[in-house]
């Protein structure tokens, strides 16, 4: 919740390269996105993204951290819960070419008017337009020492 | 399949004790019939043990994961996570009034 309004901002949709790197046990990632968490910023794990990165990394530790990020602090796993989900689903990837799992991830930030947070946003420039309404990214990156 | 193996593998919790306590489940019809098939093939004492025995697991995993979490964020570089959050919450707020 913001402190500044009282108000919860939106939702930001973690798409697979975060969460691949999430299960890789990246402690940078991870700590950034338990501060989000904490600070209470939404968070919503596509079920199909996290299908992507368990494949990534098949260990016991690489799914104790997607069942331990479905319990942070403000984190919603999204599922493809019905027929009409599904058929959303498929005229997302039909439009974008983007795999299943990246198209879950447009599908509900298109749906939910949500931004994706994401390590790799060149992935994501190409499809930013493919939608009725646009795409948007936050990139998670390191600016550098010296950078306010 | 996982379930089987470890509720035949002898391991020491602390968790796990003689003493039981009795409590009423509603389980899915498929869970509860798996159950039974692990007891009929002898490889479980009871449903009340394949129960116990998967709600171990449940306990051990979560505490797996909040270890990980702990040790990320206890690992991390401060100073970078810190400059990767400022810059993340600095994009946010360039984002249309619609998705901030």
């Amino acid at each position: 919740m913001s402190e500044e309004t009282g108000a919860v901002p939106p939702p930001y949709v973690l798409d697979v390269s975060v969460l691949t790197e999430l299960v890789r046990g990246g402690y940078g990632v991870m700590a950034l996105v338990q501060q989000l968490g904490a600070s209470g910023r939404p968070l919503v794990l596509p079920v199909l993204a996290m299908t992507a990165a368990s494949l990534d990394l098949r260990s016991e530790d690489a799914s104790a951290i997607l069942y331990g990020l479905e319990k942070l602090a403000n984190a919603t796993a999204a599922p493809v819960k019905d027929a009409e989900q599904a058929v959303e689903l498929a005229a997302v990837i039909a439009k974008t070419g983007l795999d299943p799992y990246d198209a879950h991830v447009a599908a509900i930030a298109d749906a939910s008017v949500c931004p994706i947070l994401t390590l790799d946003a060149a992935k994501w420039r190409p499809h930013l337009h493919d939608l009725d309404e646009a795409l948007h990214i936050v990139e998670i990156e390191d600016p550098g020492e010296g950078t306010p | 399949m996982r379930l089987l193996a470890t509720a035949c593998r002898p391991q020491y919790d602390p968790g796990m004790s003689d003493r039981k306590t009795r409590i009423t489940v509603t389980v899915d019809p498929a869970m509860a019939a798996y159950a039974e098939r692990l007891v009929k093939a002898g490889r479980a004492d009871s449903v009340s043990a394949v129960v116990n025995e998967a709600l171990g697991a449940a306990r051990r995993r979560d505490h797996r994961a909040r270890e990980l979490f702990a040790e990320a964020a206890e690992r991390a570089d401060r100073a970078k996570v810190a400059r990767m959050l400022a810059h993340v919450e600095a994009q946010a707020a360039r984002l249309p009034a619609s998705h901030r």
